[in-house]
């Protein structure tokens, strides 16, 4: 077991990889009264085209296998994993994301008995065609709920225009059409592909005793038997940097017109600490063009244009990346033109001055001093950066020696003309 | 937990310190009696406060300071309990101990005085500009509750069920309300608020309980005011019939919202019995309504309940094919019919404890959920603790469970569902 200080911080992680190739890593918190637990596989919905494991042959899968797959994991032949949690007094879920899904817990009690609950119900899959068609009825419910909520559809919908082929683009719960060709056999296709140890992460944070912890863990995973790892080969369609459609409009029953804009990333093969560096200096990019201290910022607000609602963001993930702002805004039109023309002016005069830099700099490293004190996202976050190859502990240290030029580097990822498009959701025409 | 410290006649200090946290937080409540017109005036004021104050005359100056304080969280927002609305203002500050030589602590207590004393006001008025745009933010957020559909049914259910009851009113008041509000009546509500309410302040963090106090006094100098008295909620007749409801919009799922009544609310001696029966009918995935409902029938992708306790309510909600309605009813009432015939297991109602249990432990991992909770439960424990509670939980017998869903008594049945032709 390996021991890492990270002394500015005040943490202390212990990481071990073990035989199977599990990377298990544990993070004891000073004065917490529960334990969070995350097991995470490095597979989502983008993973749809790939080799199974131990075929060569490159399979499709369909859309929405990934989420579909993380539902049936909660059903065994003696029932449903929620009733062991609950005994335990432990609060289960899990979630699935476009390139991970996570099974989690947090109990105040009993982490022995439920992490071992965790492993177990993850490493022991049980499908039968009865329980997956069961299934479609529920997740066609939650799809169904989603299709109600306009600011999914927003999200979603400038994504789609973003992307013409990478499968970024299909909702990660897949369709309802596309699930009802889900079969048991896709399922263990795909679990034993993805869900192997070597392709997993076990994250234990809170209250707890790392030696002792880590011993239990060795104990109960030496006793599986797993096959040898192997590499897993993933498909991905080629994809141009360019925008798939410019413009689209989606009519929902909304009290407001909502605007989002998208702005493809053209790097998207970073890893490491260079993708580090490329994320934080892209949300300080946003920050300083749309933040609540930019010049866009006062006039949109003195003007109208923006609400409470506004907000931007900047996702980077290997093989895809984008950058969003949007807004409410009963001016559409406007408020598109303004945003086009802050990014535009940006690219002839540089807007970003070095005490701006250093500002947000301090606020960012005080958001992130802010955030260690929750342990939902110390275990998320991890996982992603390892799966990135990045150290979330990394963030502190970067972002002190970010340099302006780091910032103009990033801001050109995401400006090109042709990177740009508008996604609006607008009420019906009234009569 | 917190110790209490008495500043002035209304106005208290509770103070929690702890290593756990890399952060200090500092809330301050204002808390009045809850009415339609002063809930709209006060939501306005809440935004107003956050936005700018005499020195920070400017969003942009006011987030720069923030920002250059390690990016210093300040925010206010409005909420009710019962018949009281409450004006908060959330801060939160990186410890010191993390910057050699920098004093954000003695700072943010600074800013706070700016915001709290100092507001953006000339002529016993304020900025007009500001107020029009947080006029309109507030209409906005009352408006955008349609877009959200199980909100929005949620909503209706309410306003049906308790017509003018604070059960049903806003803590943001009404699109009208806030359209009545001028400079002048947003500085009045102020004055009123800042010499009336009852306060309670909160500082959560690794902290020296006698230097708080200190700069408190010295920063925060509230004057002494009377303890208003709580309004009683008005007495609500129930009907024996089941008010049964259907509105339409454009959408694709039914959101089915049932009400229930009973006379156990969050001041009775049975409140703790009616937590555990509401955990083992919908509060979590092991409760009848997820492995009925969800699990065994495939109906929804949510179906839970829950206990508006001030109030006296019980709310089940599942989002459904809007076909299966009447199915759907009588699943859900069958479950609750379970309850009241004694059909629940040791098994569930150990389950349900646990949980419990380990969800008010669990808010101990956060400064704002031990503000929260302890604000809330202070009325009715002083000295509150979660183990007097867990203590409460476990006592809760089969019987208990039987009893009290022999109380829960259904009211109305609203679904909100999709026209015939979904224009998309």
């Amino acid at each position: 077991m390996k021991e890492v200080n990270f002394d500015q911080l005040q943490e202390k992680i212990y990481t071990e990889t073990l035989d199977n190739g599990l990377k298990v890593v544990i993070l004891p918190k000073r004065g917490f009264s529960k334990t969070f637990v995350t097991f995470t596989t490095k597979y989502g919905s983008i993973d749809r085209t790939f080799k199974p494991h131990g075929k060569d042959e490159l399979i499709t899968v369909p859309d929405g296998i990934a989420h579909f797959l993380e539902h049936k994991m909660f059903e065994k032949e003696d029932g449903d994993v929620f009733q062991k949690f609950s005994l335990n007094g432990a609060s289960a879920n899990a979630y699935t994301t476009f390139g991970r899904t996570a099974y989690l817990f947090s109990a105040t009690n009993k982490l022995k008995e439920n992490t071992k609950i965790l492993l177990d119900f993850v490493q022991q899959p049980y499908f039968t065609k009865q329980t997956v068609d069961k299934e479609k009825g529920i997740i066609a419910q939650e799809i169904t709920m989603y299709d109600d909520q306009p600011d999914w559809r927003l999200y979603f919908g400038t994504i789609e225009n973003l992307y013409e082929n990478h499968p970024v683009k299909i909702d990660i719960a897949g369709t309802v059409e596309s699930i009802q060709d889900i079969t048991a056999e896709h399922l263990y296709t795909c679990y034993e592909t993805f869900y192997h140890p070597s392709n997993m992460l076990l994250f234990i944070v809170g209250a707890v005793k790392p030696e002792e912890m880590m011993e239990f863990i060795k104990e109960d995973q030496a006793k599986k038997s797993f096959d040898k790892p192997e590499a897993i080969e993933r498909q991905f369609p080629t994809e141009s940097t360019e925008v798939d459609v410019s413009e689209r409009t989606l009519t929902m029953d909304v009290s407001k017109p909502k605007l989002n804009i998208g702005m493809k990333c053209n790097k998207v093969d970073l890893q490491g600490q260079e993708m580090l560096e490329a994320e934080l200096s892209a949300n300080l990019v946003l920050d300083s063009l749309f933040g609540r201290t930019s010049a866009f910022y006062e006039k949109a607000n003195a003007e109208g244009l923006v609400d409470e609602s506004f907000s931007y963001e900047f996702t980077m993930e290997e093989g895809y990346g984008f950058a969003m702002v949007g807004s409410d805004t009963d001016e559409p039109e406007r408020l598109e033109k303004l945003i086009r023309h802050t990014i535009k002016d940006a690219k002839s005069n540089w807007p970003v001055l070095e005490e701006d830099l250093n500002r947000m700099r301090r606020k960012k490293i005080g958001q992130f001093m802010r955030s260690l004190n929750s342990i939902e996202f110390i275990a998320n976050q991890y996982t992603r950066y390892e799966f990135n190859e990045m150290n979330l502990f990394d963030v502190v240290p970067t972002l002190e020696k970010l340099s302006m030029d780091k910032l103009k580097e990033a801001f050109a990822m995401f400006s090109d003309d042709n990177s740009y498009t508008i996604f609006k959701v607008m009420p019906p025409k009234t009569q | 937990m917190f110790n209490k410290t008495k500043l002035q006649n209304g106005v208290h200090l509770y103070i929690r310190k702890t290593e756990q946290f890399k952060t200090v937080n500092v809330t301050i409540k204002w808390k009045a009696p809850l009415d339609q017109k002063k809930a709209s005036e006060r939501a306005v004021l809440a935004n107003v406060m956050e936005d700018s104050t005499k020195q920070y005359p400017t969003v942009g100056s006011m987030r720069k300071a923030l920002d250059e304080l390690y990016g210093t969280v300040l925010f206010t927002d409005v909420s009710k309990r019962s018949s009281q609305h409450m004006v908060s203002l959330y801060t939160e500050c990186v410890n010191d101990e993390f910057f050699a030589g920098e004093d954000i602590f003695k700072q943010l207590w600074q800013l706070i005085r700016s915001v709290v004393f100092d507001p953006n006001v000339s002529n016993k008025a304020f900025d007009p500009d500001v107020t029009e745009r947080e006029k309109r933010n507030v209409r906005d957020r009352i408006r955008s509750i349609y877009d959200d559909k199980t909100r929005f049914a949620q909503k209706r259910m309410l306003e049906i069920m308790r017509p003018d009851h604070p059960a049903s009113i806003s803590a943001y008041g009404t699109e009208t309300a806030v359209s009545e509000i001028t400079n002048e009546s947003l500085y009045a509500t102020y004055e009123d608020m800042m010499n009336n309410d009852l306060i309670d302040i909160y500082v959560v963090g690794d902290i020296d309980e006698n230097d708080i106090i200190k700069q408190i006094k010295q920063f925060l100098p509230f004057a002494a005011r009377d303890a208003v008295k709580q309004n009683e909620l008005p007495d609500v007749k129930v009907s024996d019939s089941v008010n049964t409801v259907r509105e339409k919009q454009d959408m694709k799922q039914g959101k089915l919202h049932l009400g229930f009544h009973t006379p156990v609310s969050f001041h009775h001696p049975d409140y703790h019995k009616m937590q555990v029966t509401n955990g083992v009918f919908g509060g979590f995935a092991h409760s009848k309504l997820f492995m009925n409902v969800r699990e065994k029938e495939s109906m929804a992708y949510y179906a839970n309940s829950a206990f508006a306790s001030h109030y006296g309510i019980v709310y089940v909600t599942a989002g459904i094919d809007a076909d299966l309605e009447e199915k759907a009813v009588k699943l859900i009432l069958e479950q609750l019919t379970a309850l009241q015939n004694g059909e629940s297991t040791e098994v569930e109602l150990s389950q349900t404890v646990a949980l419990l249990e380990n969800s008010i432990l669990s808010a101990n991992d956060s400064a704002r959920s031990q503000i929260e909770i302890f604000d809330q439960y202070k009325e009715l424990d002083e000295n509150f603790s979660a183990e007097r509670l867990i203590e409460k939980w476990e006592s809760v017998t089969l019987e208990d469970v039987k009893e009290m869903a022999k109380t829960i008594q259904l009211e109305i049945v609203y679904l909100l569902s999709g026209k015939e032709d979904v224009s998309e």
